[in-house]
Formats: structure tokens, C-alpha cells, sequence
């Protein structure tokens, strides 16, 4: 190989060192920079609220959170209930469906619950994004966004 | 009178040296011969064009102030770019971040 080209593949993959480098640093940087410990800064950024609707959404944060833990210690204490169950047979025996029921209410309770704050919480905001919140946490939480159309009776055929 | 005699002996010594040169007949396929050496000596030039314009950038690129002002244009775009994608990873984080604050896995 002549000197020139050795050159020019040394200087284009040094070129590309100091480009990803700098690709990585900056992209470190911004999100050791950006990314704060507080869980309710993404609703300030995306959401854009000021100080004021950000202290009402704490306060409600702060007041749902408690709710939120002891559903969710129902919950895992339902599950172990469940998992005892079945560690005890091989069938799904009527106490397994009971307590598989209990679970799906106490499921349906929380969501309901959850949903109840997504609803005050939007309300906090301006109401454009009120909406947008209200609609992005449904998709998120609940998938009102068409995922369960694979759950559907077409999707799963008719066999 | 002399001087006469001299001038006129010159010129017949220069008509008869011009006689007696001796042209030689030129050799087989000459004037072939002198193209192709002719596009002998140009070819090498045409082929090594395409090494002639490389020459020429790689002189460009190690000349300090391009190599200074392509480094710093390299870096520049590198961390404008790393920056843009470490926003939207901080972004995704602390939606992530947030959407677990308030929706447990158990209850998705």
C-alpha cells in the first residue's frame, strides 16, 4: 500500500476516534447532567409547570404514594398466598381461583386507584397538558394505545 | 587582393564540408518508434492521477490549521450529537423513573 493512502485511512480513523469520543462524552455529560434524582422532574420538563403546579403535584404525589405501597403489599401478599397454593398440588384447585380472583380485584382496585390520581394530577395542570398527561399515562400504565388488539380473538385465530 | 583569396577559399571549404556530411538513412518503424516512446513517457502521468489527488488531500489534511479546524469541527459535532442523545436518555430515565414511582410492575 503507497504512503499517501496509509495516511489518509490513519487520519479518517483517527478522525473517527475523536468524533466517538466526543459522541460518548457529550452524551454522558447531558445525562449525568439531566438526569436528577427527584422522580417528579420529567413532569416538570415534559409537562411544563411552573412552581406552583409543581408544588400542588408533589403534594398529590406525596398523599398517593402511601396508597400506592399498601395496594402494593396487598398485592405481593396475594401472590404469595397464590404461590403457597399451588406449591401444594398440581391442580388449580377452587381455592387457587379464589384467591387468583382476589388478586385480580385487588389489581383492579389499584389501577382504579392510580387512575383516580392521574386524574387529580391533571387537573393540577394547565389544561392542554392536563390532557397529554391524563392520555400518556393511560398508554403507559394501562395501554390504552391498541396493544390488546394482539390479545384479540382474530389475532389469536379461531382454531 | 589577399583578403579576397582568403574569402573565396572559405566559401568553397564550406560547400564542400556541407557535401561531404553524411546523412544517415533512419533506421526501420523510426517515427513509430518515437510516438510510442512518446506515450510511454506520458503514460506513468495519466496512471498515477488517481495517487495525485490523495497526495494533494493528505497534504491538505496534515497542514495544522486544516487538522486544527477539522479536529475542533469533529469534537464540536461529536458532543452536540452526544448531547442530543443524553437528553433524551436523561428524558426516557426519568419517565421511567416517575412511571415507577406511581404504577408498580405488580399492578401493570
Amino acid at each position: 500500500m503507497n504512503r499517501p493512502l496509509v495516511i489518509f485511512l490513519g487520519v479518517l480513523v483517527l478522525g473517527a476516534a475523536i468524533f466517538t469520543g466526543s459522541y460518548f462524552a457529550g452524551e454522558r455529560a447531558c445525562a449525568n447532567m439531566m438526569g436528577g434524582k427527584d422522580d417528579l422532574s420529567w413532569l416538570q420538563t415534559e409537562f411544563h409547570l411552573s412552581d406552583t403546579e409543581m408544588a400542588r403535584v408533589r403534594q398529590l404525589h406525596e398523599g398517593y404514594l402511601p396508597q400506592c405501597m399498601k395496594m402494593c403489599a396487598k398485592i405481593a401478599a396475594k401472590k404469595d398466598e397464590i404461590a403457597a397454593a399451588l406449591a401444594n398440588g398440581t391442580n388449580v384447585t377452587a381455592e387457587v381461583q379464589m384467591k387468583l380472583t382476589e388478586l385480580g380485584e385487588l389489581r383492579a382496585q389499584c389501577q382504579a386507584q392510580m387512575l383516580q390520581h392521574f386524574v387529580d394530577v391533571s387537573r393540577a395542570m394547565p389544561p392542554e397538558e392536563g390532557r397529554r398527561y391524563l392520555a400518556e399515562m393511560e398508554r403507559i400504565t394501562i395501554g390504552f394505545d391498541g396493544d390488546e388488539q394482539t390479545m384479540s380473538p382474530s389475532a389469536h385465530g379461531n382454531n | 587582393m589577399k583578403k579576397e583569396n582568403t574569402n573565396h577559399t572559405d566559401e568553397k571549404l564550406g560547400a564542400l564540408l556541407r557535401e561531404s556530411r553524411v546523412s544517415p538513412a533512419l533506421p526501420p518503424r523510426f517515427q513509430e518508434n518515437v510516438w510510442r516512446r512518446i506515450e510511454d513517457a506520458e503514460a506513468p502521468a495519466k496512471s498515477g492521477s488517481g495517487i495525485a489527488w490523495l497526495e494533494a488531500l493528505v497534504a491538505l489534511m496534515l497542514r495544522p490549521r486544516f487538522a486544527c479546524a477539522t479536529v475542533a469541527a469533529l469534537m464540536v459535532c461529536g458532543i452536540l450529537l452526544g448531547a442530543h442523545s443524553g437528553a433524551q436518555i436523561a428524558r426516557h430515565d426519568a419517565e421511567a423513573r416517575y412511571v415507577a414511582s406511581v404504577s408498580p410492575d405488580s399492578v401493570r
